[in-house]
Parts: structure tokens; sequence; C-alpha cells
């Protein structure tokens, strides 16, 4: 079994390629679609008519922002032409003493975004009242009162929380984890399966009983193969997840070994799907034919493209309940999104277990069949 | 050594094989002959033990190897048709999987390596990736992984499809030293008469799934002996002539290519005079007429009424 794995081992060395391509395609279409993890953010163009504004507290607030990314212009024109152009929903012109929104679309954005600059134009006012009453001029005093006020500020006289409450039917939706969980699952389908498609090589051209004549018992052929598709396949799904959490900073909410550890019920049961079809065709023709649609049907049908919860149709979801991609994703989501106990996620691994376990069983009891 | 006893296999309402009887004695090499669809690889199977017969037994030292194969297995060496080998391996690499598989390991395994590269001239091209060999080159290597654990009993199926004639050469000189200088018992299937004549020391001669002829080289060949095989050479053979030889009460059978007719006729029969009349008849010029010494070729003719390659 050793033989065969190292054997394995030393083919990927030396052809790594349909790795490498389902790694980078599983990065590169949950980067393109599901963001970098950091919130999107709506530009608005804003110019600032009185040259007060700039420099002061209100810039500085705004700049802070997380929600919108205020784009300075130097001309009122440009802002205008922005908006005509539909580039922009609302643009801002800002004066010492008051401001001005320019609403091009009529979007709950501009509700939000004049809330904003009211709280700018709050800080700023705040600020100027606080210098005024200090009846100072000097700059370095100015200075002084401002950073006075900051420590103040951060060390407040009481707190306040506020909490929401969710109820447990809540939906979470996070675009980065739906694309990022989705791909991941769905582009490792090919991985793995492609690794059993040997299986079908090595029988058309007597590779497998060469095995079958040697004292190596056949057990250890069939193990020896599903270990080492289960090995790629989980080394894609930790490279992926590794350059997401690591490189790009996406936050599994403290849940990133969990969801590696409880990913696996999920890869068994796809390399068990895979020795499945690989008994079921007849030839590699077949067998590069029928994956593809298995694996698109899959990922459709168990969410990897879009959450389940938007499927209306009963159908889509009964057949739903038979696909493992539907409980990978159920794992993933619920154990980083929902903060799931490995109690509460019991059921769909339990559900990939046995799946995996009589596709596995069913898989080779087809192929011996047809093999003796 | 080896016997097969009444060996069927067959697929729906076909037969691969049908009621094959087959002995085999230890140092023996053994010719499987017949075209292709004759049952020969289906056969090689059943013996090989890679294939549940439908009826009949294989027995090994008079022991049945259907049920429990296991000590049959290691001591035969099989050579399938196809090219079993990971082409993105180097040759080396491959003789060391196929090796570890035979629980071959160390220096064992290395020496063992190198006897073959050695035995199957590819010592010098061991650190090549198969897929860079011509197809002499991997049908050569495909034979040195199935000695790799030094076998007994070497099972060998066509092993020279689609090569040149120095590869095959090469094999064929290869398994009859094989053969002399370790006792090693072959069982050697074809379609190519002239290998099997070269080889074999008796031979089986297989058509649709039976067994027509069996024996040594000249037995099979006595089949013929109150026949002869004359062989008609021309640029303009026609259907015309070839209508006429087949009318001819003296000529048993007709066999014709794009230049060369031949007939098998009684051995004390003389055609020549016929031959040029029916020549002129249909308006051809004849090149050669011979009398030929019968070989396999025309004892399967002779037995099935087609040629070998048909």
């Amino acid at each position: 079994m050793i033989g065969i794995l190292l054997t394995k081992i030393r083919m990927f060395i030396r052809n790594p390629w349909t790795f490498i391509i389902f790694t980078v395609m599983s990065i590169g279409f949950a980067l393109i679609i599901g963001g970098n993890g950091a919130a999107t953010t709506i530009s608005v163009p804003i110019y600032a008519e009185d040259n007060s504004v700039k420099g002061s507290t209100l810039e500085k607030v705004l700049k802070e922002d997380e929600a919108f990314r205020f784009n300075w212009l130097k001309e009122e024109e440009e802002m205008l032409e922005q908006i005509e152009n539909g580039k922009a929903e609302v643009g801002v012109i800002l004066r010492d003493t008051s401001y001005q929104l320019i609403v091009g679309v009529d979007s709950p954005n501009a509700t939000m975004i004049e809330q904003a600059i009211q709280r700018a134009y709050r800080a700023h006012n705040l600020e100027t009242a606080l210098l005024e009453v200090s009846a100072t001029n000097a700059e370095e005093e100015r200075v002084s009162v401002l950073e006075a006020f900051d420590k103040s500020m951060n060390i407040p006289a009481f707190e306040m929380e506020t909490t929401s409450f969710r109820s447990e039917d809540a939906v979470i939706y996070d675009n980065t984890f739906q694309t990022l969980f989705g791909f991941t699952l769905f582009f490792v389908i090919y991985t793995i399966a492609y690794k059993l498609q040997p299986i079908l090589v090595e029988k058309r051209d007597g590779i497998w009983d060469r095995m079958i004549l040697s004292p190596v018992r056949k057990w250890e052929v069939y193990v020896a193969n599903l270990v080492y598709s289960f090995i790629e396949g989980y080394v894609q799904i930790v490279i992926i997840f590794c350059i997401f959490r690591f490189w790009i900073g996406v936050d599994f909410h403290g849940k990133f070994l969990e969801a590696l550890l409880l990913i696996t019920p999920y890869i068994f049961s796809i390399v068990a799907l895979s020795i499945l079809f690989t008994a079921i065709v007849k030839n590699v023709q077949q067998f590069n034919a029928i994956i593809p649609i298995i694996a698109v049907s899959m990922a459709m049908i168990g969410g990897a493209y879009w959450p389940l919860e938007i499927v209306e149709s009963k159908i889509l979801i009964t057949i739903s309940k038979i696909n493992p991609l539907t409980y990978g994703m159920e794992i993933l989501n619920g154990v980083v999104l929902y903060g799931y106990t490995l109690e509460d996620l019991l059921f769909p691994i339990s559900i990939l277990v046995l799946m995996g376990v009589v596709m596995t069983g069913l898989g080779i009891h087809l192929m011996e069949r047809r093999h003796v | 050594m080896l016997e097969l006893d009444g060996l069927s296999k067959k697929f729906k309402q076909f037969y691969a094989v049908k009621s094959l009887n087959m002995f085999v004695e230890r140092g023996e090499i053994i010719g499987l002959l017949g075209p292709n669809g004759a049952g020969k690889s289906t056969a090689i199977s059943m013996i090989s033990s890679l294939a549940e017969p439908t009826a009949g037994d294989v027995r090994y030292n008079n022991k049945s190897i259907l049920k429990k194969p296991g000590e049959f297995r290691k001591i035969v060496g099989m050579v399938p048709q196809e090219i079993a080998l990971y082409t993105d391996l180097t040759a080396e690499e491959n003789l060391q999987f196929f090796g570890r598989m035979y629980r071959l390991k160390g220096s064992i395994l290395k020496k063992r390596i190198q006897e073959i590269l050695d035995l199957v001239g590819l010592a010098d091209r061991k650190k090549d990736v198969v897929q860079t060999f011509s197809g002499g080159m991997k049908r050569r290597l495909n034979i040195g992984v199935a000695l790799l654990h030094d076998p007994e009993l070497l099972i060998m199926d066509e092993p020279t499809v689609g090569i040149d004639p120095q590869s095959r050469n090469y094999i064929l000189e290869t398994v009859k030293r094989l053969n002399k200088e370790r006792a090693m018992t072959v069982i050697y299937t074809s379609h190519y008469m002239e290998e099997v004549e070269f080889l074999c020391d008796r031979i089986y001669i297989m058509d649709q799934g039976n067994l027509i002829a069996s024996g040594t080289n000249e037995e099979i060949k006595r089949i013929l002996s109150s026949e002869k095989t004359i062989s008609i050479k021309s640029d303009q053979l026609n259907e015309q002539f070839i209508a006429m030889l087949q009318e001819h009460p003296l000529v048993n059978r007709v066999m014709s290519t794009d230049k060369e007719i031949t007939l098998m006729v009684a051995k004390e029969v003389s055609m020549f005079g016929d031959l040029t009349k029916l020549a002129e008849t249909a308006g051809i010029e004849l090149t050669s007429v011979h009398n030929k010494t019968p070989t396999l070729e025309d004892v399967f003719l002779h037995l099935t009424g087609r040629a070998l390659r048909d």
C-alpha cells in the first residue's frame, strides 16, 4: 500500500497541474465573486466648497467612516458629472457650517450617507465649541486641549453596550464565506474525482491485473487509491483556507481549525462518490463526461453557488438532502458563521459518514463484479 | 505442471472459449495461435486466474487454482497485450513500483532491477520517462516487469504487437534465452505464425473459441501431408480468375490477396497446365507459380478456410 501511495505522490510531483489549476480556480472564483473579506464600501464623491473644511475634523471623521469611502474631488463639476453618469448615487458639497446632498438615485444609501455627514458635523461642531470654551488661541494649547478631549473620550465616565438579538431560525448570509466555502467544496470534487480516474486507466492498460497477480492484497490497492485522493482533496482545502485566513485576512471567527477538522467527512463522502462513479462508468471518456455534470449539479442543488435558503422549489430542497455538498456547506456555515459545536453538527457529519460508507461499499462491489 | 480441463468462458450467449483442454509441461514453450477474436486472450486471462471460467478447471501441480489462486500467482509472470506501465514514470521507477508489489525491497530490489534492465536492453535508458520510449522499448520493459519476481511460468499475450522487426527479434531471442538458461515455462499467444513456429515446442491453434489443432510444429504440419500448397503471383489478378479456380474440381481451397493466390490441392495433382489455361482465359499474365512447403498458416487455412490474419 505504501508503495502505491509513494508512486502516486511521485507522479503528483511530476505532474501537479490538475491540483494547481483547481486550487487556483477555487481561490480565483471565491475572490472575484465573494470579495476579499473586507466590507464592500460605497464610493461617495465629495467636494469642499470652503477651504476651512479641508484638514478639519470633518475630513478626519469622514475618512475614518467604515461604510462609505468619501472620494474628495477638486471640482464641483466633476462630482456632478459622476452623478449624471451613474457612477455615484449621491454626492456631497461641504461648507464650513452646512452641507448639501446631491441625490442622483433615490436609494436608502442617501439617508445613510446623510447620517454619516451629520455625525462628522457633530464631531466637528463639538470640537469647535470646545476650543471656543477653552478660549485659547495659541496653537500648542489648542492641540493639548484636543488631546485631552480625545483622552477623556477613550476613558468614558460610563459605557453603553448595544446588543441585537437574533432568533434561531435567522439566516446569516456572508458573501465572502458563501463563495469561499461554495467554490472550495465545488472544485475539490474535481480534484478528488480526477485522482481516482487512474483506476480506469490502470484497468484498461492491464496495470490493475499486474497488481492483482502480485502478492499485494486487493484491499490495499483500493485503500491506497482512496487515501491518496482523500489526502489531495484535503490538502487543497487546507491550502485555500490558509490563503484566505492568513494572506487575505478573512476572519473565520476563531473557528479556523474547527472548520478544517469538521470538513473531513465531506471529503470522505466525495471520495466515496467518485469511486462509485468510477465503478459505474465503462471507460475514461464516460468518466470525464459525467464528472462535470455531477459536480455542477451538486453545486447548484447543494447551495455552493447561492444559499439554499433562497431556493423555494420543494423538489430541489428534497434532492439537496441526498447531496453531500449540502451537508458540507451546512458544516462550514454552521461552525464558522453560527458558531455551532460538534454536537450541533453531528447530524450532517453522520449523514456524510453514512453516505461515504454506503457509496464506497457499493462502488467497490460494482467494480469487483466487473473484475476478478 | 499446468492443466486446463474443459475450460469455457461464456459472455451472454456467446462462447469466447469453448471446452479448452490443454497441458503444459515444465520448461516448455507453448504457443497459442489464432486470429484476432479466436479466444486466446480470454484463455490467457483464465489461465492466469484473472478471469473466472464459466465451466472447467485450471490445475497447477494437480491442484485447482480457481478457488485459491494465491500460490499459483506467485509463480506466474504476466505480460499483457497492453503496455501495462506508468508512462509518467521512468523505466527504473516502473520496475521499483512493480518490484515493491512483489515485496522486493532494498538491495535485492536494486539488484533485480539492474538484472532486468540488462536483460531487456534498457540499462542505458533507465532514467528516461517511459512515454519517451519507442513501441519496442515499451514492449521490452513490459516484459521486464513480468520477470521481476523471477517467475516459473511466463504468460505472454501477443507481446510483439505493433513493433519493429528488430525489437520483435530481440523479444523472441530473449524469450528463447529465458527458456533455455532459466528453464522458464512460457505460454505465448500470437497471431504471427512465424513467431510461434520459431519459439514453441508445442502449439495449440484456436479459432472462434474452439481448439482446432494441437501438437508439435511438425505434427501440425503433418495434417497437410495429403495436400500441397501452390502459390500463384501476378500483377493482374482478377475476380474471374479467382472464381474459375474456386470452381476447379481439383482445387480444395483458394486464398487470395492483391497479388498472390494460394491454392491447396491434393499432393499428387499437377496444376501447372490447368493454371496456364485458366490464366489465358481470364486474360492475365502469371508472374510465378510454385509449390510451397506447408506452413502453420496453410494448416489454419486448411482447417478454417480463412487466413490467420483475417
